[in-house]
């Protein structure tokens, strides 16, 4: 490891120096290795499973990280001096691509479900809506200091809308009981659970002063959790559920909200009857 | 420290939903298929009878077992109606749920999803699951006739100040013509 720069720098990032390197740099060249590793079995099982064709940017979005660490590891070993710079670029490029993992999760999900996908868009509509009338607001001290602050900051923020966005999905998703089959599942459940992970570690990173030793560790580990999540639900291609087309529905649906309605109405009736008796 | 804590906030409900999503079970996805098959009009009241609240609630069966003069089956009375009206309520919380759910899983596949219409319905599911959450703690608490009770003392209640307000307003004129410079 004589060639090993003294900046120990794990996938979250140029975070954090230390003094020190040895175990701690064979740590994180296991965990970046296990990652690569992880990537490529997720990518392999993909084709040969033909998940790729089912999700197209989800393993877009694989492919583009996997390419990215190899970038990022060659940078971090010979030209060390320009991490930072590759790290934010490709991080961006990864954020953006995300973001489409999102609206594949809401195309796939509810393609059999025309009204759960009407009432995403509104919810989806009012979330980001709500984040840019904020922006608009307060743009000094908004969601986005677009310019003002560090690139650190920008990623959480759009971190948050992520999240925001998934949350607003999941809850229709519950709410609908909309069926996922284990694959869609599996990368719904590990997306969200690396947004989120990711907005606790940018969020705190800055707030508890002895904790940021670990969380750049924490990051990392956190991550081949995920892959590992995605490997276990993508490894074998299982039928999406679909819901049964009801041909009658279309014309029907303000006959079933005034029968809720009614029924919801006579429950309210006996409700008060408890008072007035 | 604020938007940190919201920030963080977001995050846990973020995993929290995420796992309630893990945990759900397929069966419940597939019910759609029994509901798809309903039609509308098949959505019968599935509430119960009204003379059962009506029976559960009277003031009749209470009066009655008031004249007979016998603490201990006062008590009895108390307890087994209490239990029986909570029943009734968590019985209809459920209906209600159960109504909501067949309406979630049939709207899900329509097109022309109202989304206002939904949301309306929504506030009036949630205002019910309200009234029968506090049902449930007011009966616990104070019995199966809590309510009627409570809205009869607060009609006492108004009776009696609508009897005090005008010697009050008296009142306080005689204290103001005694101290002009107090309101």
């Amino acid at each position: 490891m004589s060639l090993s720069p003294s900046r120990l720098v794990l996938i979250s990032g140029g975070r954090l120096e230390f003094q020190h390197e040895g175990f701690v740099v064979m740590l994180t060249m296991t965990i970046w290795w296990l990652a690569i590793l992880l990537e490529a079995a997720l990518l392999i099982r993909g084709i040969q499973e033909k998940l790729v064709r089912r999700f197209p940017i989800f393993y877009s979005y694989i492919l583009f990280v996997f390419v990215e660490e190899f970038i990022r590891f060659t940078v971090y070993r010979w030209l060390s001096s320009r991490y930072s710079q590759v790290y934010w670029a490709t991080q961006f490029l990864s954020l953006v691509i995300g973001s489409a993992v999102i609206f594949e999760i809401y195309r796939v999900g509810l393609r059999s479900f025309p009204g759960t996908a009407r009432m995403a868009r509104y919810l989806l509509l009012i979330v980001f809506g709500a984040v840019f009338a904020k922006t608009l607001a307060n743009p000094s001290g908004g969601l986005f200091w677009w310019f003002a602050e560090r690139s650190l900051m920008l990623e959480r923020n759009l971190r948050i809308v992520q999240g925001l966005a998934i949350l607003s999905l999941v809850l229709l998703f519950l709410w609908y009981a909309i069926p996922f089959g284990k694959n869609l599942k599996g990368i719904l459940f590990g997306y969200g659970l690396f947004i989120a992970m990711s907005i606790v570690q940018l969020t705190l990173s800055d707030t508890w002063g002895d904790i940021r030793l670990f969380w750049p560790f924490v990051q990392p580990v956190s991550y081949l959790l995920v892959l590992g999540l995605w490997a276990t639900a993508l490894w074998s291609a299982e039928p999406v559920p679909e819901g049964k087309r009801a041909t009658q529905l279309e014309d029907d649906y303000e006959v079933l909200v005034a029968s809720t309605r009614t029924q919801l109405r006579r429950a309210f009736a006996r409700l008060g009857w408890t008072a007035r008796l | 420290m604020m938007p940190t804590a919201i920030f963080v906030a977001v995050a846990i409900l973020l995993v929290l939903f995420l796992l309630l999503i893990t945990k759900r079970k397929e069966v419940e996805e597939q019910e759609s298929d029994q509901a798809t098959a309903a039609t509308p009009s098949d959505c019968r009241d599935a509430l119960q009878r009204p003379e059962l609240v009506l029976r559960i609630f009277s003031r009749e069966d209470r009066e009655f077992v008031l004249q007979m003069r016998s603490p201990r089956l006062q008590q009895i009375y108390q307890e087994e109606r209490r239990k029986v009206a909570l029943h009734w309520v968590r019985k209809t919380s459920r209906e209600v749920s159960r109504i909501m759910h067949t309406h979630r899983l049939m709207a899900r596949l329509s097109r022309n999803l109202d989304v206002v219409a939904e949301v309306k319905l929504l506030w009036q599911y949630l205002e019910l699951r309200f009234i029968c959450g506090l049902l449930v703690l007011l009966i616990e608490a104070l019995g199966p006739h809590a309510l009627h009770d409570l809205a009869s003392y607060a009609g006492e209640l108004s009776q009696l100040i609508g009897r005090t307000l005008p010697d009050a307003a008296a009142a306080s004129r005689v204290t103001s013509s005694e101290n002009p410079g107090t309101l």
